[in-house]
């Protein structure tokens, strides 16, 4: 959270690089196809325009000075709310049963038993359950980011008949709910014999595999790519595909880094296809976990532990947030809002 | 740089047959995943309809033909039409609440102040935490025994909450009065720095000039903000209000966290989504299911379609 992982849209007044910025790329704008009704389409109506000058600081010196304190007054209270709650689970995973009800700051007695028992104990434990999450989110991320360069790079690049129709087509399933999606997903995966042991992780894969989302960021940044570059490699005899990985692919990467952070963020905290496709206790992700282990589970009021497993689960979030934090504002500004 | 000398077939030719290649490139790369787009997208939700018009056998398939029984069922279903009530009532209530409170922070992070970048951080900070890891913290928390109630305690805020009927240990998940408005508080909690990002694009679009020209009027900075921000962000609105519509409609993380596959406390948490849930998984009633689904679509893409005409009439910035 530092000045230099500035958050994107928001444009500050100054001028440095942009490495991507699916906002500011033109090319969105002039290639939207008509009012398709997606999600990534209207966020191209709102993401700022190419200059974004800074809003007039209001007039009249003593007012100025009010309203500054006010705002910070909201500000700091605003964000207090935002990390208390956080703040209370770390606290609490270091605490005792007896003592997590307790209003108290700092654990009495400081115990990592909690921690114990949720990595090691539990059955499935956070460990495994981790492991699960990697698995899944690694593949996705990679299926994504392989699949999605591809299809955006022909959809961008390459001409062949159909192509317009069929990446509306693509775009419009941006407007399919999941949940329609729920049944008949479940009984092909079962039909394909992906509905048993370990294999249950590999249905997950399948089903997000590729996003809308993730061949149209690419598709977007492969139009901002000076064509010349690809000419000089054709001209030199290159064919598509070799121009595609060795011209077009390393020169992508602030949006291949995009759809990965996206993609790894989304499929690690992704509950829905998790609940509705693994039935094995073992296979467990963390959220599907987190959730079972109160349901059902049997141990729905053991703060401590559980709070252990809320650090795990947000802790491999919070350190890329850390590092990417602009990626993580690309991301929604393309894919709209968890429900 | 050989084939440009002498014998090189003419223009034409080498444009069509570079033309060929390039369409099989275009085709082969984009195989595979229009492969997966059309069997788990376009292909799930032809299914889906199709299944919503049989009695469906979980092992054999399609068992006896309905046609549109199972849409009827559901419309007389009782349990469904307050999955309906209750999803209405949670989208009308949160989509506007987040709205003011990202338009809200938008408009004092967008001001010229110290540590706004710290600040916008903070806020986002809870959109990137998984639903089920929000959602346990706030079970925690609104828990009888939980921080919410201690503080409120410590604070001396209790008589304002018995006014309001509510005791020093209500249960805010538990008990059907209070937990689908849980969920909308936390709901808030979690998305008003997502809404209040979509804002800010939107508010840095505004020309600089507006406000010169509305300064020299001697607008002041509330008239500002109502006569000059406010319309001008309508495509913000139009774009944060979509995305809230369309998320409301779909709410089913929080509600089977908190409430479980029934939507407990006495249904107060069953949304449509997880009517459909459990309708297919619980009950096994897979026709039926399906067709929850086929409505869910329905309703979700005419409220889009209804929102967009709606905006239509002054909307500059799209094509």
């Amino acid at each position: 959270m530092t000045d230099e992982n500035e958050n994107r849209p928001q444009q500050p007044e100054g001028d440095q690089p942009r490495a991507f910025d699916p906002a500011l790329a033109s090319p969105i704008i002039d290639a939207a196809p008509g009012r398709v009704g997606t999600r990534a389409l209207a966020t191209v109506a709102a993401l700022p325009a190419p200059v974004a000058q800074p809003i007039v600081a209001p007039v009249g010196d003593t007012g100025h000075v009010w309203r500054t304190r006010l705002a910070y007054f909201f500000l700091i209270g605003y964000a207090l709310l935002m990390f208390v709650p956080f703040a209370w689970t770390v606290i609490t995973s270091f605490k005792t049963l007896e003592d997590s009800v307790r209003l108290t700051l700092i654990p009495q007695p400081f115990t990592t038993a909690a921690w114990d028992y949720a990595l090691f104990q539990l059955h499935p434990n956070v460990a495994q359950m981790f492991f699960n999450s990697f698995i899944v989110a690694i593949a996705v991320t990679l299926t994504n980011v392989v699949l999605g360069s591809v299809a955006g790079y022909a959809f961008a690049r390459l001409r062949f008949p159909g192509r317009n129709f069929l990446f509306l087509l693509v775009l419009a399933t941006l407007m399919i709910p999941d949940q329609l999606r729920m049944l008949p997903i479940y009984i092909i995966t079962n039909a394909l014999g992906l509905g048993k042991g370990p294999l249950q992780l590999a249905s997950i894969v399948l089903v997000l595999a590729i996003s809308a989302t993730s061949v149209f960021l690419l598709r977007q940044y492969f139009l901002t790519i000076p064509k010349d570059l690809e000419e000089a490699a054709r001209i030199d005899g290159a064919s598509h595909w070799t121009t595609f990985l060795r011209v077009m692919l390393p020169l992508a990467s602030p949006a291949i880094a995009a759809v990965t952070i996206l993609q790894f963020q989304g499929t690690w905290n992704g509950f829905f296809w998790p609940f509705v496709l693994i039935r094995d206790q073992a296979l467990w992700t963390l959220p599907l976990g987190l959730t079972q282990f109160r349901l059902v589970g049997g141990f729905g009021t053991n703060w401590p532990p559980l709070m252990a497993t809320v650090v795990m689960a947000t802790l491999p979030i919070l350190v890329l947030y850390m590092f990417f934090q602009r990626y993580f504002v690309e991301g929604i500004a393309a894919s709209g809002v968890k429900g | 740089m050989t084939a440009a000398s002498g014998t090189r077939p003419s223009k034409v030719v080498q444009k069509r047959v570079g033309g060929r290649q390039e369409a099989l490139a275009g085709y082969a790369l984009i195989a595979v995943p229009m492969l997966l787009f059309l069997v788990l997208n376009i292909g799930s939700i032809l299914y889906a309809a199709f299944i919503s018009v049989w009695r469906w056998n979980v092992r054999t398939g399609p068992q006896q033909f309905l046609g549109l029984d199972n849409y009827v069922n559901a419309l007389k279903d009782p349990i469904f039409q307050s999955a309906v009530t209750n999803t209405i009532y949670y989208t009308v209530i949160w989509v506007p609440l987040t709205m003011a409170l990202g338009l809200f922070l938008a408009v004092i992070v967008n001001q010229k102040i110290r540590g706004k970048t710290f600040f916008r951080g903070a806020f986002y900070f809870p959109s990137i935490a998984s639903s089920a890891a929000i959602s346990t913290i706030w079970i925690f928390i609104l828990n009888p025994f939980g921080l919410f109630n201690e503080v409120r305690g410590v604070l001396g805020l209790n008589p304002v909450f018995s006014l309001l009927g509510y005791e020093a240990n209500q249960d805010w998940l538990g008990d059907y009065h209070t937990a689908m408005n849980g969920v909308i508080i936390l709901n808030a909690w979690t998305t008003s720095g997502t809404f209040m990002i979509f804002y800010l694009a939107s508010l840095q679009a505004i020309p600089h000039e507006v406000y010169e020209a509305a300064a020299i009027d001697g607008a002041g900075a509330w008239d500002t903000f109502r006569r000059v921000t406010f319309p001008l962000l309508r495509p913000g609105h139009f774009f944060v209000a979509t995305v809230g519509i369309i998320g409301g409609l779909q709410l089913f993380d929080q509600a089977v966290q908190i409430g479980n596959v029934d939507g407990a406390p006495a249904n107060s948490l069953m949304t449509l989504v997880l009517y459909l849930y459990n309708a297919a998984f619980k009950r096994v009633q897979y026709g039926y299911a399906a067709a929850i689904g086929v409505v869910l679509f329905v309703i979700i893409f005419s409220a889009t379609l209804i929102q967009r005409r709606i905006f239509e009439g002054r909307e500059p910035t799209t094509a």
